[in-house]
């Protein structure tokens, strides 16, 4: 139990004692992803290997991922979820080192759950994203030994404040291993398949169709194409399959929170796009 | 002077005296089943009385608003600690009460060179797996009771069993606005139960219980809140807005119309 109750504790501490829930995890004897023993030995071949974008559209923003997870050229599992649900407005998308990002998204799932419970208020949008930056920072020693670095995405819908000067829409925010937060303005991506695509989405934004100018359908077949294309040229990412029913997983994040896309609208629109998995 | 045995429990009993002189006057906390899930209600001056602890789980307390803080923030840390170990289904008022809450006020009351948590609480969960109790209700000194259509805690004991006896028909069936009425005229017959001496009180008229609520609403204000299987969040705590509650009391206190 927290000993934030306790007549000793200070009023500065007190107030970290009741609403942070990594600490209250350090002080029950669980820790935090944090592993500042060092480790003897490392991993070869860690399970890896992703494409993941974001893009912000009319509605708000697209969160894509493929769904193959590898260790060196080894396909490991290809029905790996990689756009997490964080809370009903955010969805957080992960390359790099599943067990290290699952338990990252899991942490930061309940991290703010348990602040909008106890504080009995939600966690401001800068809150959250120095919440995942500290995670980041925790996990530091494993991504140094090369096995468990992550390199998230965050997106979500912000209502805006008139007297802060902000508007309404879609954000999408990207780390890298350090846990320095930098905020896209157009489109992001990450994984060992981003290069590939980073040029085309470039293109596609500046000299195409500006992504903010597209509805939902238009941005879904963008995003699509972009992950069949990093499929093409990066074994680290999946592409999709009909007959085997895996496709890319996409969901929206919008003014009336998170939702998935599902696949039956994924296959229509591969086979609106003339593309035969 | 408290190594002598008789001391010891004179000690105690004197701050059983103390918690239920304190307690007395507590509005009560009323929570029983509708057709979407569950509905607790209560009022109050001010504080809020009922809280989300969990996703699918309420926590509710009278008494002292201080005490009431510090139980609902353990119930929310150790329910989020076992959520964050096991899984979200994991997270039971089995376990909540009888490892968390029930022994932490049991401790409290043991210990009698410190304060007493001068709060009863109430948990409630929405659709609990395994057949387990819907409802738990603590008391002061941690003892728990669990209980399956309706829940009370209330200043004294004979205030939550008036209370128990006017809901006795179960309204797991009701739609919202029904089980909000039956409700608020509930707690208008517990609010007559605490003013009656023992003995003089027949059973309330209609007419009588509508006179308390309106008489008790101009200090206080109706707080209410559902655990909603129909929502579409993880989340189905829902605190209850100013227009449905104040529906609700005109519904229990219009003696003309149907009643309750």
């Amino acid at each position: 139990m927290s000993s934030g109750g306790d007549w000793r504790t200070t009023p500065a501490a007190a107030l970290t004692d009741g609403s942070d829930f990594l600490h209250l995890l350090k002080e029950n004897g669980h820790s935090a992803p944090s592993t500042t023993s060092q480790h003897a030995g490392t991993i070869d071949t860690p399970t890896e290997g992703t494409t993941i974008l974001a893009i912000r559209y009319r509605e708000g923003v697209l969160v894509a991922g493929d769904r193959r997870a590898t260790a060196g050229n080894v396909i490991v599992y290809d029905r790996a979820a990689k756009v997490l649900s964080v809370d009903d407005r955010s969805v957080m998308a992960l390359s790099g080192s599943p067990a290290s990002a699952y338990e990252i998204a899991r942490l930061l799932e309940i991290s703010f759950q348990h602040y909008r419970r106890t504080q009995l208020q939600e966690l401001s949008l800068d809150g959250r994203l120095r919440t995942l930056s500290r995670l980041l920072r925790d996990n530091l020693p494993m991504a140094m030994q090369g096995i468990g670095a992550v390199v998230p995405i965050y997106a979500t819908y912000e209502d805006g404040n008139p007297r802060e000067g902000t508007e309404a829409g879609g954000k999408i925010f990207f780390y890298d291993v350090l846990g320095a937060t930098f905020e896209s303005v157009d489109f992001c991506t990450t994984g060992s398949g981003s290069p590939i695509i980073r040029g085309a989405l470039y293109y596609q934004n500046r000299w195409e169709q500006p992504f903010v100018e597209r509805d939902e359908a238009q941005a879904l077949l963008l995003v699509l194409k972009m992950l069949e294309t990093a499929a093409e040229f990066d074994t680290a990412t999946g592409g999709f399959s009909a007959t085997a029913a895996i496709y890319p997983q996409v969901m929206r994040v919008t003014r009336d929170g998170i939702s998935d896309i599902d696949d039956e609208t994924l296959a229509q629109t591969y086979r609106a796009a003339n593309v035969s998995g | 002077m408290l190594e002598e045995p008789y001391r010891w429990v004179e000690a105690i009993r004197n701050r059983r005296e103390y918690l239920e002189d304190q307690l007395a006057g507590a509005s009560p906390v009323i929570a029983c089943r509708y057709a979407d899930g569950l509905l607790l209600l209560t009022t109050t001056p001010g504080p809020r009385k009922i809280f989300e602890a969990y996703n699918q789980i309420a926590f509710a307390g009278v008494g002292h608003p201080a005490d009431i803080e510090k139980l609902r923030k353990s119930v929310i840390d150790i329910a989020h600690l076992e959520a964050f170990n096991l899984s979200a289904r994991d997270v039971s008022l089995q376990r909540l009460v009888n490892f968390g809450v029930g022994p932490l006020m049991k401790a409290a009351f043991d210990e009698i060179f410190r304060s007493p948590f001068i709060a009863r609480v109430m948990v409630a969960e929405l659709d609990p797996t395994q057949e387990r109790e819907t409802f738990y209700t603590v008391d002061a000194d941690g003892s728990f009771t669990g209980a399956d259509s309706v829940a009370v805690i209330a200043g004294t004991p004979e205030v939550a069993d008036a209370i128990r006896a006017h809901l006795s028909q179960d309204t797991a069936d009701q739609p919202l606005k029904q089980a909000l009425r039956s409700c608020v005229s509930a707690w208008g017959v517990g609010r007559l139960r605490g003013e009656a001496a023992a003995e003089e009180l027949d059973e309330p008229t209609s007419a009588q219980i509508a006179e308390a609520i309106t008489s008790a609403l101009e200090s206080v204000h109706l707080e209410a809140a559902v655990l909603d299987r129909t929502l579409p969040t993880k989340t189905k705590f829902r605190l209850l807005d100013e227009p449905t509650l104040a529906a609700a009391a005109d519904a229990a206190t219009d003696v003309s119309g149907s009643g309750s």
